[in-house]
């Protein structure tokens, strides 16, 4: 290929990524100058894209807000609750799966878990709602969601654990075994360190769908324990939308996944590339 | 300190890899098995070190049975093809990993670890991480962990194949020289037959089943029990020419099916070959013929250079009598070209001959 003809492609991707990144940069820009408007400059039949008065009321009435502040807090109970547990049972279930439960069998079990992510989660919420209400814990509860949670990242949690497991050799066990360890002590020396980078990311990823999830927590919850996305329909009163608000607490509640994203990137980029590229 | 016995060992997928295997590794003893590729030579370590539960038959560690005990408790100490060095250690944790596991004092720890890195000579690479050494330093911390656990039996599996050839010297030197290796019995595997008789005090030659031959490496090497014993050892490896016997009076002579090679035998070669019947694998080594100038052994003159190897220290020469293409081992100072007239002389007494059929020695 001639330089100019090189030299042309970069251009012209560089222009399709300058584009790109408008299209996927702006909600993100919009959300931040809406949560700095006051009311009256929200409700202009054309929006402002360059704000006349910026103002960081909006935030200090998130913080002011105790159903919005409780809301949070909800959240981050039952997300964390959830992933602590995703992530303990589907490691150990991974385990199982690539190391102990061999041949067909384990084929076909690991799928069926895997298996049940694929029916639209609508198709169960009338039963969900029935079986938890007849719970002694009821549905408006901290476990009702965790464990409802459960059933959407433990097959997730359980079929990455596996793959990472079955990419880490089988001989540092072995050698572990011959060094005196017993197989519970080579799995936690030996085998869980070198799954460490992909437990982060599984960790990201069931932690973000149980902080995000609305469907479920808007159905089963809403009095007791309120999770910010059932939450943030709240600020939609009868006759308008507080956008200023809504995009403000949209935007605290944006943080968290964001921090933990940038301080655990290393690993959550070594954790989705584990096994891609065998060292 | 104990001896290791196998008696009647079964192992088998597919297929049976080891067929009532029987062997007894004395204490002190190094013992090599030496054995082409996929022929099941680790399988038969992991057999003894408790990775793989035999089918049948018993695993002996100095009179303890251990046939049924986990690898974590059997004190045996094996260093892996891959070396299995943990990558999210140093090479001082990796070397200490056996005393982690005995749960010993943080000293003791340091200084048996130590003592061990000097021993190999790795005590400036003990904060790195497996993947910033080399090969060979990789081999010898992978060594440094089996040494330091001072087990009852040590298994090595192809400690050396994967290295350069300067290291494998050197490390081959080291084998000879630990001390630590001749207390107790050592199985190691390895398909270098120049490794096997080199190290071992005893070889063992693996074919399908079990071990084909036992023996010291002189035994195994002169006098191989069969073609396939004969045909592993040795490089080049050994002429193999399938000849027919033919009677004529008095003369006993040996003639080849292809082509038109013949040797008539006389003495001890006549008394080996006079009661058989059918016909026979001669085995000539490289190093038994050799290009005559004249003299009195037994020479053919019609020979003809196809090819021919300067190696350094030896010289390969291919060459084609009587349409039989024969290798021979001269010095590497000789220059042949191909085409080239050359005149072979063959020691007849060192001739192995085999069974056309069963390939076994009928020498033996």
């Amino acid at each position: 290929m001639s330089q100019s003809n090189y030299r042309l492609i970069k251009t012209l991707l560089l222009i399709f990524l300058g584009i790109w990144l408008v299209f996927t940069l702006f909600p993100l820009y919009f959300m931040v100058i809406t949560s700095l408007k006051p009311v009256e400059e929200i409700n202009r039949m054309i929006p402002t894209f360059w704000p006349h008065t910026l103002k960081l009321s909006n935030y200090a009435g998130i913080f002011a807000d105790p159903g919005s502040l409780k809301s949070l807090a909800d959240s981050v109970i039952v997300s964390v609750a959830n992933t602590a547990l995703s992530l303990l049972l589907g490691t150990l279930a991974g385990y199982a799966l690539a190391r102990w439960i061999r041949g067909a069998a384990g084929e076909n079990l690991a799928f069926w878990i895997l298996s049940n992510r694929m029916f639209p989660p609508v198709a169960v919420i009338i039963p969900m709602f029935f079986l938890f209400d007849s719970m002694p814990w009821g549905t408006d509860s901290y476990f009702s969601l965790i464990v409802l949670y459960l059933v959407f990242n433990l097959p997730l949690a359980t079929w990455l654990m596996m793959v990472f497991f079955r990419d880490a050799p089988r001989e540092l066990e072995e050698a572990a075994y011959l060094d005196g360890f017993t197989p519970l002590r080579a799995f936690f020396r030996v085998t869980l360190p070198l799954v460490f980078p992909g437990m982060i990311s599984v960790a990201m990823l069931c932690w973000i769908f149980a902080w995000n999830e609305y469907l479920f927590a808007n159905l089963l919850t809403g009095t007791t324990v309120k999770t910010f996305p059932v939450h943030i329909p709240t600020f939609t009163l009868g006759s308008q939308s507080l956008w200023n608000l809504i995009m403000a607490f949209s935007l605290v509640a944006m943080l968290p996944p964001v921090i933990l994203f940038v301080i655990l990137r290393r690993y959550m980029v070594r954790g989705l590339s584990l096994g891609v590229v065998k060292g | 300190m104990a001896r290791l016995e196998l008696q009647h060992v079964c192992k088998g997928y597919d297929r049976p890899i080891l067929d009532r295997l029987s062997l007894t590794v004395e204490e002190g003893e190094f013992f090599v098995i030496v054995g082409p590729s996929g022929i099941g030579k680790t399988t038969l370590l992991r057999c003894i070190a408790g990775l793989e539960v035999v089918d049948a038959g018993r695993v002996i560690f100095g009179g303890r049975d251990v046939t049924r005990v986990p690898p974590y408790r059997r004190n045996a100490a094996m260093t892996f093809e891959s070396y299995a060095l943990y990558p999210h250690m140093t090479v001082f944790e990796n070397i200490a990993s056996p005393l982690r596991a005995r749960r010993m004092d943080e000293a003791s720890v340091r200084k048996a670890v130590l003592e061990v890195a000097r021993l190999l000579r790795i005590e400036q690479l003990l904060d790195r991480r497996p993947h910033e050494v080399s090969g060979g330093q990789k081999q010898r911390t992978a060594l440094g962990r089996t040494l330091v656990a001072k087990p009852d039996v040590y298994l090595l599996d192809e400690p050396i194949s994967h290295l350069d050839a300067k290291i494998r010297h050197e490390l081959r030197r080291q084998f000879h020289t630990l001390q630590e290796l001749r207390r107790v019995a050592t199985v190691y595997v390895t398909h270098d037959y120049a490794e096997a008789l080199s190290l071992g005090d005893r070889i063992g030659v693996m074919g399908d089943g079990g071990l084909v031959q036992v023996g010291s490496s002189r035994e195994i090497f002169e006098r191989p029990n069969s073609i396939f014993v004969a045909r592993h050892l040795g490089q080049p490896s050994i002429n193999e020419v399938p000849c027919r016997l033919s009677r004529d009076g008095g003369a006993l002579t040996l003639r080849s099916l292809e082509g038109s090679l013949s040797f008539a035998m006389n003495g001890s070669q006549r008394t080996i070959l006079e009661k058989v019947r059918g016909d026979v694998l001669v085995g000539i080594r490289p190093q038994h013929i050799h290009v005559a100038n004249g003299g009195s052994t037994r020479q053919i003159d019609n020979a003809r250079v196809e090819a021919f190897e300067a190696l350094g220290a030896t010289g390969v020469l291919i060459a084609e009598t009587g349409g039989v293409s024969l290798t021979v081992l001269t010095s590497p100072e000789e220059n042949f070209e191909p085409g080239q007239p050359v005149r072979l002389g063959f020691d007849v007494e060192q001739f192995l001959y085999f069974d056309a059929v069963h390939g076994r020695n009928l020498k033996a």
